[in-house]
């Protein structure tokens, strides 16, 4: 009995003994935390692990916040994120794992990190002198491939092969497909294979094996990304990080020395300031979504609102907004230099504001040349209403039945709007927008019949801009369907098109 | 002529005998010597150094040995009574048991994993663990002791039943008829009898916990310095190419395992038992 209870209670022991040194190297994590009240969690797939490590380290040292990397096979992790919900960041082998991901609605932001072109692995030298696609058809070359139902690698292979006609061969010549791509790597470090198709950044840890670039593969290219979980608590850390991992001057530095093709990336801030130039009348549909977007990412968001000739003036004089938020296309036009493409997001109409119940019985833009009205415009050069306003004049044939009225000439509509609500005016040729928010004192009357009369806005984010990440961030905010509700609000019409705002 | 006709067929049955098992043997040994012949030592001693490894052999040796003790709690009462009583819902049991040892390992870790987080009426017992009880599971040291538990044990148990099933109940029936009670006929009789069987138990269930890999990667992670085995950090290390490194680790895992297997024998033959 003695030995029984010695062996029971010699247990107990062991395992609270066990569980106490468990604990005590639970508790005993890198101290980077104590700034932070929670570490982050990243899940991210295991070809990564060596240069992430590097990049995690950096990162603690410099900002003293701890990041729990759990490295596994993509698909696994995107399946423990699905059930466990937990979890900052993701960042799979590939950005068909991404796209899983935004389609489970699991993934928010994407950070672009780099590309992977598909390449033909051999050992040193290349003893099977492998050259071409045909080479790899040789009873001679032990061909393996991935699975190209379940691997990034194989499935790009396929579809670039399927449309050249290639791949039944290919397939016949494999003598294996493995599960993953560095296991293909594995199998011809090892001498189990004698080619193998593999991404190229993979390569850059097998010291003994080369690649042979060919030109039946040059479109065969797959996406890295890092993604930000959708339901973290942490949005703003979460970013912090990834924009660190995707900055050019740090996490970027690391992947290229690791053999991977890196994307531009920005320039690494800690807080950076994103400059955006936009018309005045886009402030109130804009200005919501960039404070969220400024909360969410940490970031500053510096806003110029202004007419759009005086925002162009001054982008022509030297100055170089991140973005800029056009009211009308005619103004992008004038800056291709720094903003070559654009995407139109909405449309305004310009309407002729009048007093609450129309006191002056105006019906259209004719009844603006009746004496005695005074009427108030756009300047045609220090914005795009006024540009537009002198348009549908001059297409309207009214120019000069109603300039002789015009009593002021404004850079934006919101000072119409205000001179209206003053009494200085009885009439202005305005954006449907810019009453949105005066609808107690104006009522708006359309003006039908001139095409002209509509203004489209194009956002656009500068060619040279540091910050071009974070810019399209903000750009896909502006996109988003709570932005959308706001434009509406406003007045406006939506132009995007969700292949745009992809 | 008769002896040596004899001592003749027995050199053949032990040359028949001896040879088919040499094959298992060989081929053993083969493996390790191409592992050896894989790395080197520099390479050995470099893995050895990381403290990365040097933390997943840390958290493989203690909760090896957590899950281990774990599972013998569970293995030595549920192997008796399978073995010894006929009861409703024995089959069922009996069958619940392996299911463990038939699942896939992925399926088991996810299936631990849903478990945590499946949301009842809104309830969830990962987040009554973490903000109750502040005793987090999933992705930390305790959801590896669970996933290497849950494998360990459905083998220990296997183990346990036939060990008490080799075991005369007569003793016991023998021991109640002079008055004890059942529990003093297990505690007094069949578990100093079940001694060799409970260490042989323990070792199998080390060693499927050691070689656990599927359901911790899935259920805990494999986070470095925190949730990484030694069995997660070869797929990590061959994840990356690191062959080296893997090979390294894997020896690692094998010395591990010869040693401990190795005290557990010693445990088996000593005089105690």
């Amino acid at each position: 009995m003695n030995r029984i209870l010695i062996a029971l209670v010699g247990s107990v022991i062991c395992l609270v003994g066990a569980v106490f040194l468990l604990n005590r190297s639970d508790s005993h994590r890198p101290s980077a935390a104590r700034n932070h009240s929670e570490p982050l969690v990243m899940f991210c797939a295991a070809s990564n692990r060596a240069v992430m490590e590097t990049i995690r380290e950096e990162y603690e040292k410099e900002f003293g916040r701890t990041v729990q990397i759990q490295y596994g096979p993509s698909q696994t992790l995107l399946s423990s994120i699905e059930i466990s919900g937990t979890g900052d960041l993701f960042l799979p082998a590939d950005d068909s794992y991404i796209e899983l991901g935004i389609q489970k609605s699991l993934v928010a932001e994407v950070l672009p990190i780099a590309k992977m072109h598909a390449v033909v692995a051999v050992l040193k030298n290349n003893p099977k002198s492998i050259k071409s696609l045909k080479d790899l058809d040789q009873k001679s070359v032990r061909f393996v491939q991935a699975n190209p139902d379940s691997t990034a690698i194989g499935k790009v292979t396929k579809n670039v092969l399927a449309e050249s006609g290639q791949w039944e061969q290919l397939e016949k010549a494999t003598v294996g497909f493995r599960t993953t791509v560095a296991d293909v790597a594995n199998d011809i470090a090892i001498g189990a294979a004698d080619a193998g198709i593999v991404y190229d950044a993979v390569l850059h840890s097998y010291p003994d094996l080369q690649a042979v670039e060919l030109p039946e593969l040059e479109s065969a290219v797959s996406q890295v990304s890092i993604g930000i979980i959708k339901s973290t608590k942490q949005a703003s850390s979460a970013l912090h990080f990834a924009r660190y991992v995707s900055a050019r001057d740090r996490g970027l530095l690391h992947y290229s020395k690791h053999g991977f093709q890196v994307s531009k990336g920005d320039v690494w801030e800690d807080v950076p300031e994103l400059s955006v130039f936009a018309g005045s009348m886009l402030r109130p549909a804009i200005e919501d979504t960039i404070a969220a977007f400024e909360k969410r990412e940490g970031v500053q968001v510096s806003r110029v609102y202004n007419g759009c000739g005086i925002l162009v003036a001054q982008m022509k004089a030297g100055q170089r907004p991140d973005a800029y938020f056009a009211c009308d296309s005619e103004f992008m036009k004038q800056v291709p230099d720094i903003f070559p493409e654009s995407t139109d997001v909405s449309k305004n109409e310009l309407v002729i504001l009048v007093k609450k119940g129309n006191p002056l019985h105006i019906k259209s833009l004719k009844d603006l040349g009746r004496e005695g009205i005074r009427v108030g415009i756009g300047h045609e050069k220090q914005c795009a209403m006024g540009w537009i306003t002198q348009n549908t004049l001059r297409e309207g044939g009214l120019q000069q039945e109603i300039m002789p009225n015009v009593t002021v000439q404004t850079p934006s509509g919101d000072m119409l709007v205000n001179q209206m609500q003053t009494g200085s005016l009885d009439a202005a040729v305005a954006y449907l927008s810019n009453a949105a928010g005066a609808t107690e004192f104006l009522d708006a009357i359309q003006i039908q019949g001139i095409e002209c009369s509509v203004a489209t806005q194009p956002f656009a984010i500068a060619v040279d801009s540091p910050h071009s990440q974070t810019a399209s961030r903000l750009f896909k905010s502006i996109c988003s369907s709570d932005s959308e509700a706001n434009f509406i609000a406003e007045g406006f019409s939506w132009q995007l098109k969700a292949s745009n705002a992809k | 002529m008769k002896p040596i006709r004899r001592h003749r067929s027995d050199l053949l049955f032990f040359m028949i005998m001896g040879g088919l098992s040499s094959c298992f043997l060989l081929l053993i040994i083969l493996m390790l010597a191409a592992d050896l012949m894989f790395t080197s030592f520099d390479d050995f001693k470099a893995a050895l150094l990381k403290p990365e490894i040097q933390a997943a052999f840390r958290l493989t040796l203690l909760s090896c040995s957590a899950a281990t003790i774990l599972a013998l709690w569970v293995a030595v009462p549920l192997g008796y009574l399978l073995s010894r009583y006929q009861f409703f819902g024995r089959t069922v049991v009996d069958t619940l048991v392996d299911i463990p040892i038939v699942l896939p390992p992925l399926v088991l870790g996810l299936s631990l994993l849903i478990l945590f987080h499946i949301s009842i009426g809104g309830w969830e017992l990962e987040d009554f663990l973490r903000n109750r009880v502040g005793f987090p599971v999933t992705y930390r040291w305790p959801a590896v002791v669970l996933a290497q538990f849950g494998v360990a044990t459905a083998f220990a148990v296997r183990t346990m039943r036939v060990t008490f099933d080799q075991i005369d109940p007569r003793a016991e029936d023998v021991a109640r008829t002079l008055g004890c009670s059942r529990g003093q006929a297990f505690l007094l009789i069949a578990l100093p009898q079940a001694w060799r069987g409970i260490l042989a138990s323990a070792t199998v269930a080390w060693a499927r916990a050691l070689g656990e890999f599927g359901p911790i990667l899935v259920f805990a992670g494999a986070t470095r310095m925190r949730t990484e085995v030694l069995s997660t950090t070869v797929f990590l290390e061959l994840s990356v190419g690191e062959l080296d490194a893997a090979v390294a680790v894997s020896l690692l895992m094998v010395a591990m395992a010869v040693v401990v297997l190795l005290l557990l024998r010693a445990l088996g033959t000593g005089p105690s038992s």
